[in-house]
């Protein structure tokens, strides 16, 4: 009785040292494993360089004090990033692609405005979808009332005052890199994990740990335990961009360091399950690219799931990313994105862990090879 | 003469082929991730750009129900009319993002011209939702004035000129960029695996000591992989098609799929290239999928390139992706081939150089 978890413990780490050494044969793979999840981070921050403000160039026919303060309030609307140009200028940016709206102020417009007369501001917008056309639609609207509202408060009474629940805004970049994180956390687990143990069946070595004496479960921790310690680097590297290059300080580094095991964890039991049953490399790393990206995209990444329809907030709730992004952004932002709390949502994760775990061990307990 | 090397490529194809339709796993690596992008594009589209507010309205004056029946009308809220406290509740439990406030005494301060603010409270976690509400809420003031007609103090109109003649909405948007990516993934995954497979397998050594040529069994393997790339292409934009949100007209039927052609042959050139120069399976895989998701992201991924900043631009346009996708842009949503001799040349062209580094890299290898 006591020889026996002094014998588990010894194959626990005898198969950890086994993929860990496995691992290191197989270089290029490693060396790319580490860096696809900072790839990733880099790609999908991509979409937020921009913060979603349209390139648009003003041509200003007209230089007067309204004129250019019609310009200011475009330039603070949120939603334009402006350049002047002339009426030609302007023309040939749009055929290039390089703007998606021209903005004309007429030659009339401080006088039209001063004797209290309609005048009209041209828009010409490339509408090549209506998510940002529709954003340009109601940035120019803004700009109206923002400019009445400053030129002629008297005039236009009715402003929007408003009260923000933070005492600073969180920009694109910051929001959505948290969120990206639990994705590179995703694709370091399942594909160290993944790929160690569809290994053992590619190879035929899986006849030889199955035929020995050693506990299924044990076998399981080992390889979890050797993925783990693998898949470290490949978080090390991508918090050490997260942090200091992109420059998004954590408010709780606790909670970084504690969630991110926790979430590794359960990655890389979702790896060991997918590995075991698909028996195949390619297909285990080209279904954690295929799975992993669109469900992060389904998973609350860019805002709390409450916000969005009813159908996206059932699918995101049945997968254990939706949890991994909470509780990355309270950790990051100190942002709650549900009415859980923080203990909650952490035991959800772990339950996931567990029960993957036992999943994966069941599946290597009922699987056999063929000779 | 002719006919043997016809003969080797049309072999060598139909046994990629088979070998393809025998891997199971295969088939579901190249579908899944399209077939879920597309869902995700389906799901998400819907969520955009209706941001769910609480509207309290205070004032059940004719000014007060009238900029509340704005509210409503703006198709931009999802909006839950209710009192002060159900607002602070749903507001608590994150159901909503802000909670738009029509003071008690609006319409007396419109009517004596006094300052009439609508509060406007919002949670700003994150600048994409919060300038939803910045953006909508002056919208809606703005309609409020209009509405006034000859009365209004609003003399700025604007005078919209759309560049085409229709709006695309976000998901019909989103299907592009789906087929672009099961394109480059297809080619780049199956033509890798099936010239590594070789290797792997050790049947290369059947294929050299075969009396066939070398540029048949490399044409032969990209055709086979084109072949497959092509029509998965063609099979989403029908299915897009079917659905309504994918609608070539006449001869930009053509174009669109000469451009899925093209970036077909791009990508199995690429793949068999990547395939020849690494030989094993699993690396042949990562990097495949890294390259291919490179290639899409920077070439705007599932976003617009024109909002991204210059330098990104300028990247792109070493992306023979972003030609395809140009392409296809112009004859699937705007009926239009601005710039279709451009792009077709580019992607015919970066296909060659693919296909001539498949050629390159399988002689490399052969010659090891």
């Amino acid at each position: 009785m006591l020889a026996k978890p002094g014998y588990t413990l010894r194959v626990i780490w005898a198969c950890m040292k086994k993929d860990i050494k496995s691992a290191l044969t197989e270089r290029v793979f490693t060396i790319i494993s580490v860096f696809v999840p900072v790839n990733i981070l880099i790609l999908l921050s991509l979409f937020a360089i921009s913060g979603g403000q349209a390139p648009t160039a003003v041509v200003m026919n007209e230089t007067g004090p309204y004129a250019r303060q019609f310009y200011d309030s475009m330039s603070h609307a949120h939603s334009f990033i402006l350049q002047t140009a002339t009426a030609s200028d302007a023309a040939s940016l749009m055929q290039r692609g390089k703007i998606v709206a021209i903005v004309t102020i007429p030659a009339d417009f401080d006088a039209r405005i001063q004797q209290n007369q309609p005048v009209q501001v041209r828009v010409d917008v490339n509408n090549l979808n209506t998510d940002f056309t529709n954003d340009i639609r109601r940035a120019i609207p803004l700009s109206i009332t923002t400019f009445y509202a400053k030129a002629f408060p008297e005039l236009v009474t009715i402003t929007p005052n408003e009260i923000d629940q933070y005492p600073q805004d969180t920009g694109y970049i910051p929001y959505l890199t948290v969120s990206i994180l639990v994705v590179g956390l995703v694709l370091a687990g399942i594909l160290q994990a993944g790929t160690a143990s569809a290994r053992e069946w590619e190879n035929e070595t899986i006849k030889e740990l199955l035929l020995s004496p050693a506990s299924r479960w044990a076998m399981i921790v080992g390889k979890m335990l050797a993925s783990f310690v693998m898949s470290i680097a490949a978080v090390i590297v991508v918090l050490f961009v997260l942090i200091f290059i992109i420059g998004v300080q954590p408010v709780y580094w606790g909670e970084v360091i504690g969630f991110t095991c926790l979430c590794l964890l359960i990655f890389i039991a979702w790896g060991t399950f997918l590995g075991t049953v698909l028996k195949q490399r390619p297909a285990v790393i080209a279904l954690s690219f295929g799975s992993s990206i669109p469900l992060f995209f389904l998973s609350g990444a860019f805002g709390p799931i409450s916000f969005t329809t009813p159908a996206i907030q059932f699918i995101a709730r049945i997968f254990p990313i939706y949890y991994a992004i909470v509780l990355q952004q309270h950790a990051f932002h100190g942002f709650d994105l549900n009415t859980y709390g923080m203990i909650i949502n952490a035991l959800i994760i772990a339950a996931y862990a567990v029960a993957l775990i036992i999943l994966a061990a069941v599946v290597l307990r009922r699987n056999t090879l063929a000779h | 003469m002719l006919f043997t090397f016809f003969r080797s490529i049309w072999v060598i194809l139909r046994k990629d082929i088979r070998v393809w339709l025998r891997q199971p796993v295969t088939l579901a690596a190249t579908f899944v991730p399209s077939i879920a992008f597309l869902l995700v594009g389906a799901l998400g589209a819907a969520a955009v750009g209706h941001s769910p507010v609480a509207l309290v309205t205070l004032d059940t004056n004719p000014k007060g129900m009238q900029m509340a029946q704005i509210f409503h009308s703006a198709d931009v809220f999802q909006i839950t009319d209710a009192t002060p406290q159900q607002a602070r509740n749903l507001y608590n439990k994150i159901d909503v993002v802000a909670i738009i406030t029509i003071p008690a005494d609006f319409t007396r301060r419109v009517d004596a011209h006094e300052s009439a603010p609508i509060d406007v409270t919002v949670n700003n976690l994150n600048l994409d939702f919060t300038n939803d509400i910045r953006r909508s809420v002056p919208d809606a003031i703005t309609q409020f004035y209009r509405a006034q007609g000859a009365k209004s103090p609003i003399k700025i109109i604007m005078d919209e000129h759309d560049l085409r003649q229709r709006d695309v909405q976000l998901f019909e948007y989103s299907v592009l960029p789906t087929i672009i990516l099961l394109l480059s993934i297809s080619g780049l995954i199956n033509g890798g695996l099936s010239t590594a497979r070789e290797w792997e397998s050790r049947t290369v050594k059947e294929l050299l000591l075969s009396p066939v040529s070398r540029a048949a069994i490399i044409a032969g393997k990209v055709l086979a992989c084109f072949l497959i790339t092509f029509c998965l292409g063609t099979l989403v934009l029908l299915l897009g098609y079917a659905l309504g949100w994918t609608r070539p007209e006449g001869i930009y039927w053509l174009s669109a799929l000469l451009a899925v052609a093209l970036l077909s042959l791009f990508s199995s050139g690429l793949g068999v290239a990547v395939g020849a120069a690494l030989q094993r399976f699993q690396i042949v895989i990562a990097v495949s999928i890294n390259i291919a998701i490179y290639l899409f992201f920077l070439a705007g991924g599932i976003g617009v390139l024109a909002f991204e900043p210059q330098w990104l631009q300028t990247i792109a346009t070493f992306d023979p992706l972003t030609y395809g996708r140009h392409a296809m842009e112009m004859a699937i949503f705007y009926s239009s081939s601005d710039l279709f001799g451009l792009d077709m040349t580019i992607l015919a062209l970066s296909a060659l150089v693919a296909v001539g580094m498949g050629v390159l890299s399988m002689r490399r290898g052969i010659a090891v």
